[in-house]
């Protein structure tokens, strides 16, 4: 379990990264957390030639404002996501979502633009982005800069729109409609594991307790964030009650295909999401200050 | 924590081994660094069944840095190929098949993983580059997958010369079968199954070969758990013969019955080692580990119980089959696990007939190894039998266990095939788990929790883990694995040396062997050393360190030598104090007179007289301090005890979670109790994992499907509780070593407490819980909510 | 611009010390320490990041030695299980991992302390669930947990007394 051979750069700047990303196309690959690139990099399921370490690149990592909400670098490490005030305070899913990533050793070096970039289909962050209507800033020498959606983002399980010469240069994440009520709810098997599904949801209710706008995400479900608009959709100007939530949950996997694997069928991987939809949004109305 | 006070034998003494290791000095497989050392990797099939027709590895060996590749047709060259299980007498058991094979797969291969050539470079990085440099042409054949794959006569058999995928096949009639049938009130069935999971030490197989030719000798580095049992083994194979061969194995990071083989890859590392004449190191990476480093445990068994409306089982029929794979293991074919599971399956059971057929089939996995109580698919089975039994009859599990347990000196005294139930004291563990865990109260939390929706459940289950079995009739039953020897000395500076054949890999015999030669010698713990892991210097052994032998057997033989040591120490003592050899005693390291203060002599400074100034011996005065120890296990007797655990089952997701989990055991004296507790634990904690997590799961079409950490799941520190553990001592056998084994009892009958446990909390939805492997996803098909796949 | 390399010298501080090495650009940190610098305290255990075994500090922070290439740590201040005592006076967290028996087989140990190491010196006095969760992603085959929580439960108290 070693890596094939491939040479190594350490740029220091973005626009060396660009450049080396122009050069070496899709024989380049760059590194940040290497939390997930290693172990594929080890089982020779990766083979660039070249690997560019962001790890050195000056100004890329970083956590600031933005519109209400959070922007992070690249290569902002997910510990330091989960250890910011900032973030804390604005994005109580992220903050609700990262200690779900993985263990600690893991969020010390993983970095948040690596996890969106890899785009696994059972990751949190993705699922975050989603959720949270991100804006994912990408760069290359030849196009220049792109601001996409996540839903333009995110095109199937490892795959995104970044093009072979791109970077993902930030993850700019806006603040939450007033009075919204978050919650990021997953099962795994075991504390830190990749979950079998997770669900972010929001809800946001109105002067009557009434659900004013809500969202949902589900995670490993699909090989995209799965939103679903036309869920949230009718979840709007209905009350919060059980019975509520449970027709939304059983709306939001309704239409699900799902396929088998080491850990269970479709569907009980169905009934999971189900499950995880209602206490999600059950969570989520609650904070948004919905009578238990 | 504890300080070594006047007794050391009882006390939690901290390890000595435990320095070096915290420290990273331990040395373990991967650390021996030789000097011109190359590094070998294996290529390996991705076809589970099919015919090798062709490995080209011209251009691997044209890769600079790589100095050899090795094929089967090498290994035909090089090697004999190896006949698993001769060397225990497996051979001469009727109905065994026992096909032999090569380092390297020669004309088929027969699982996912299977080794088809060998790769010698400079770098493990250099071996894999060349391994895919490697053409290889595989035809397919029908993959053999399941038991009714195996008993298949159509389809293909895996060794053309066993001519069927039998492997193993016996009948086992103990007493009035039918009879028993005749007088029960009821019989009930059911089809009873244990997955394929596997021991995974944390410390992969590896061996470092080196081969010396001017002195014409092989020595191996090897991560095992018996030394010598690679130098019984590899002289046919490799041609080198056992005086040629040193097998060194320090430190090593756990086996659980894994490493007591020798594995092809051990021969083919050897062979390729002696032909190049340079030292190689192979160290299994874990992708290779999971798929072919060993499993366990794939028996299924359709069940008739014979039963009274009492609640007593009084006679069982059990067909059992035991999938054992391709390759069988040497010198232990997984195949006999089926004997010794229909045989195990009495336990304390007052049971009064047995008719059991045991069956083993080969099938296109990886080879089934012995894994913590090996034949712990018998205990399963009649743990479940006994819950099967008390909701068919409405009963309470634990009155269904009071009335079928044997009571202690009570009829019967002796097991089915004549083992005397020797101390045994089920019931006595029963009791105090039950109190434990007050389970009139726990009833009533559980209706209560059940009408909150949620799903408590309690489970018990008892063992027995002959550790070795009391005598039959006087005797000690053959056994393959023999007495114990153990060399014990006191050297030139006054030391005293105990040289051992267990080879430690996590048991800490360099500190509990100690503590028995502190106490019955009358030495300084600090002054005493244990020698292990050298074939040069230890007894000869099959088994070093498994089957929870080394509490009675090693501890004995150490117990007895140290007597034995002491008598010689005393009586040269005598000669050079002038007195009388009954008067002397040893203590603290020093012989002194007794009621004479002031006489007293260092067992150093008797040491040294002895090496240095041998003129001020008396003639003919015996003053060789060396003991040869043969311990054969005194009257022997039974660990054993009870499991007992609350679960709590989230419905909803199918997750399950601990409360409590109670052990209630009796394993004589204990001679370090953090020592065994450790070990209660440690089998506790990968029956956690047999449960809830672990599945060597391959595909309908044999393809491996755990085949890496997130596949293949390990309990971990937040889903694994503390563990209670309550230690019962009622009977001791033994005039002199009453310290009974408990390395397999954890994972011999947790699987069965945490599966009963887990079925009690969903009675309410009339599960039947027929299976050791409860993922959540079965969790939810008994609960209703998922159809069943 | 900067042009790659496929081998290289890689320097960095490894337990206090300045240590150099000529190394393959893709040897992992984890055979850097063990081949290039003979430190074989830290244990390879998945290659994968699954199982902790090769857990080391970087910068302070616990990393994964087998997912983290040697020339990424080139500067760095790594330590390793061989870095903690002082002499012969093992350091607190090994001293307590001694005393509650912490270990069998030891081969995952070197990544339990380390971890344990990281944990303590940012949350001194952690709860047992916490020190549970902070293990989690550390497997040992043997111990079935309880001692090594035991360990560091002990650890933290003894420092806090
Ligand atoms: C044991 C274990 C458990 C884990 N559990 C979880 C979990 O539960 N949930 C979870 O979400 N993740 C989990 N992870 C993965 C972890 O979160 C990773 O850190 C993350 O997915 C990838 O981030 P990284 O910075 O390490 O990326 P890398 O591994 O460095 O890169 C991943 C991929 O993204 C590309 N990439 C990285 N950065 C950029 C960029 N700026 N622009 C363009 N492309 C880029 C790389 O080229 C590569 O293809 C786990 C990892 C391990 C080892
Ligand atoms: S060896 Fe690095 S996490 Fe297992
Ligand atoms: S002590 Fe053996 S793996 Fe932890």
């Amino acid at each position: 379990m070693k890596p094939a051979p491939f040479a190594y750069a350490a740029p220091t700047t973005e626009d060396e990264v660009l450049d080396l990303l122009a050069e070496h196309g899709d024989e380049g690959k760059v590194i940040a957390g290497g939390q997930s690139l290693l172990p594929m990099l080890s089982m020779r399921l990766a083979r660039p030639s070249v690997l560019i370490d962001l790890n050195g690149v000056a100004g890329l990592a970083g956590i600031t404002e933005f519109d209400g909400g959070v922007a992070f670098g690249a290569t902002t490490r997910e510990r330091a996501a989960e250890r910011s005030a900032l973030v804390g305070d604005r994005l109580p899913v992220l903050a609700e979502a990262l200690p779900l990533i993985g263990h600690e050793a893991i969020r010390n070096r993983g970095t948040i633009g690596g996890s969106i970039a890899h785009a696994d289909a059972s990751a949190e962050l993705p699922a975050v982005a989603a959720v949270t209507d991100a804006q994912l800033v990408l760069r290359s020498r030849a196009g220049g800069e792109r601001v996409l959606s996540a839903a333009e983002f995110f095109q199937g399980h490892y795959t995104t729109a970044l093009a072979d010469d791109e970077l993902l240069t930030e993850v700019r994440i806006p603040g939450s409609p007033p009075g919204a009520g978050w919650a990021f709810t997953e099962v795994a098997r075991r504390h830190g594991d990749f979950a079998l599904v997770g669900v972010a949801a929001m809800v946001v209710l109105d002067d009557a307790g009434s659900v004013e706008a809500a969202r949902l995400c589900l995670m490993g479900v699909a090989d995209v964030p799965l939103r679903l608009p036309a869920v949230e959709a009718s979840l709007a100007g209905q009350p919060v009650s059980a019975d509520t939530v449970a027709a939304a949950a059983t709306d939001a996997v309704a239409g699900l295909e799902l396929a088998s694997d080491v850990h269970g069928s479709g569907d009980f991987r169905r009934h999971l999401a189900e499950v995880t939809v209602r206490r999600a949004l059950t969570t989520a109305a609650d904070r948004a200050g919905a009578p238990a | 924590m504890t300080e070594v006070g006047a007794r050391a034998v009882g006390a939690s003494v901290r390890r000595v081994e435990d320095p070096r290791i915290l420290t990273g000095r331990g040395r373990y497989l991967d650390d021996v660094v030789l000097p011109g050392m190359l590094h070998a990797a294996f290529l390996r099939s991705y076809a589970p069944h099919g015919r090798l027709l062709s490995v080209d590895v011209a251009e691997a060996l044209e890769l600079p840095g790589v100095v050899a590749v090795y094929t089967g047709a090498d290994m035909q060259r090089l090697t004999e190929p190896g006949k698993p299980g001769v060397i225990a007498g497996m051979d001469q058991m009727p109905g065994m098949a026992l096909p032999a094979s090569y380092g390297l797969a020669v004309d088929k291969v027969r699982h996912v993983g299977d080794p088809i050539a060998l790769v010698v470079a400079e770098s493990r990085y250099l071996a894999e580059d060349a391994l895919e440099l490697i053409e290889v042409d595989i035809e397919p054949l029908e993959a053999v997958v399941s038991y009714a794959d195996a008993l298949d006569p159509a389809k293909p058999p895996l060794f053309e010369e066993v001519g069927s995928n039998l492997a193993f096949q016996m009948e086992l009639p103990l007493g009035d079968v039918d009879g028993a049938f005749a007088r029960a009130d009821r019989v009930l069935t059911a089809t009873i199954s244990v997955h394929r999971h596997h021991p995974n030490p944390m410390e992969t197989r590896g061996i470092v070969a080196s081969w010396d030719s001017a002195a014409q000798k092989l020595t191996l580095h090897a991560s095992t758990q018996s030394p010598h049992m690679l130098r019984l083994l590899l002289p046919p194979q490799i041609g080198v013969p056992m005086e040629q061969i040193r097998v060194l194995a320090a430190d090593v990071g756990g086996g659980f019955g894994l490493k007591n083989s020798v594995f092809r890859e051990d021969v083919a590392v050897a062979a390729a080692a002696k032909d190049l004449g340079r030292p190689v190191k192979w160290v299994e990476d874990r992708l290779e580990h999971l798929a072919t480093g060993g499993h366990a445990r794939e028996e299924k068994a359709d069940v008739e119980l014979a039963v009274t409306d009492d609640g007593r089982i009084i006679g069982a029929r059990l067909d059992l089959v035991l999938n054992v794979g391709a390759y069988l293991a040497d010198p232990f074919p997984g195949s006999t696990m089926a004997m010794a599971a229909v045989m195990f399956f009495q336990g304390p059971m007052k049971l009064e007939a047995l008719g059991a057929k045991a069956t083993s089939v080969f099938s296109n996995k990886a080879t089934y190894v012995s894994y913590r109580g090996p034949w712990a698919t018998g205990d399963f089975l009649r743990e479940r039998s006994l819950d099967i039994v008390a909701r068919e009859l409405g009963l309470d599990p634990v009155e269904v266990r009071r009335r079928n347990y044997v009571v202690r000196d009570e009829s019967p005294l002796a097991m089915l095939t004549g083992t005397p139930y020797l101390g045994v004291t089920t019931r006595e563990c029963l009791e105090e788990a039950v109190r434990l865990l007050d389970v009139p109260a726990f009833r009533e939390r559980q209706e209560a929790a059940r009408a909150e929706g949620r799903y408590l459940g309690l489970g018990l289950a008892a063992y027995l883990e002959g550790a070795p079995p009391p005598k039959t009739n006087g005797e000690r039953q053959a056994d393959i694995v023999g007495d114990e020897t153990t060399y014990l000395a006191v050297d030139e500076r006054g030391r005293v040396v105990i040289t051992t054949r267990q080879q430690p890999h996590g048991q800490g015999h360099q500190t509990t062997l100690a503590q028995v030669a502190a106490d019955e010698l009358g030495v300084r713990f600090t002054d005493i050393d244990v020698l292990w892991g050298d074939t040069d210097i230890t007894p000869v052994a099959l088994i070093g360190t498994g089957g929870s032998r080394a509490a009675t057997m090693a501890n004995g033989s150490v117990l007895h030598g140290s007597r034995a040591l002491k008598a010689k120490v005393l009586a040269l003592a005598a000669e050079l104090l002038e007195a009388d050899a009954g008067d002397l005693e040893l203590a603290d390291s020093t012989v002194s007179v007794r009621g004479t203060p002031g006489i007293a002599l260092p067992l150093a400074e008797l040491a040294r007289i002895v090496a240095t100034e041998p003129e001020r011996l008396p003639d003919g005065v015996d003053a060789d301090l060396r003991i040869t120890e043969v311990f054969d296990g005194g009257e022997g007797g039974w660990s054993g005890g009870v499991h007992a655990c609350v679960v709590e089952v989230d419905v909803e997701t199918g997750l399950v979670a601990f409360e409590r989990y109670v052990v209630v055991e009796d394993c004589g004296l204990p001679v370090n109790p953090a020592i065994v507790e450790g070990q209660i634990r440690g089998g506790v904690a990968q029956a956690v994992g047999a449960v809830l997590l672990e599945h060597a799961a391959y595909d309908e079409d044999g393809q491996f499907v755990a085949a890496s950490f997130l596949d293949y799941l390990m309990p971990t520190s937040t889903l694994v509780p503390d563990i209670e553990v309550h230690h019962v001592q009622t009977v001791l056998n033994d005039p002199d070593v009453n310290f009974r084994g408990v390395g397999e009892g954890g994972m011999i009958v947790a699987p069965a407490a945490i599966t009963s446990a887990i079925e009690d909390a969903l009675a309410p939805f009339g599960a039947q819980v027929r299976e050791q492997h409860l993922p959540p996803s079965r969790i939810l098909e008994l609960v209703g909510t998922v159809p069943v796949r | 611009m900067t042009s790659p390399l496929t081998s290289t010298d890689i320097s960095l501080r490894v337990n206090g010390e300045e240590r150099s090495a000529t190394a393959d650009v893709r040897t992992t940190l984890a055979d850097f320490l063990r081949e290039g610098l003979g430190l074989t305290g830290t244990h390879l255990g998945c290659e994968h990041g699954v199982c902790g075994a090769c857990t080391v500090l970087l910068d302070g922070a616990a990393v994964r030695s087998c997912l983290l290439l040697a020339v990424q740590a080139r500067g760095a201040e790594v330590t390793t299980v061989e870095g903690l005592a002082e002499g012969d006076r093992l350091h607190p967290v090994q001293q307590a991992f001694h005393d509650s028996h912490a270990f069998q087989c030891g081969f995952c140990t070197p990544g339990f302390v380390m971890t344990t190491v990281a944990l303590l010196a940012e949350e001194p006095t952690p709860s047992r669930e916490r020190i549970r969760e902070c293990l989690s992603g550390n497997v040992c085959r043997c111990t079935g947990y309880q001692s090594i929580v035991d360990g560091v439960a002990l650890a933290a108290s003894r420092d806090a007394g």
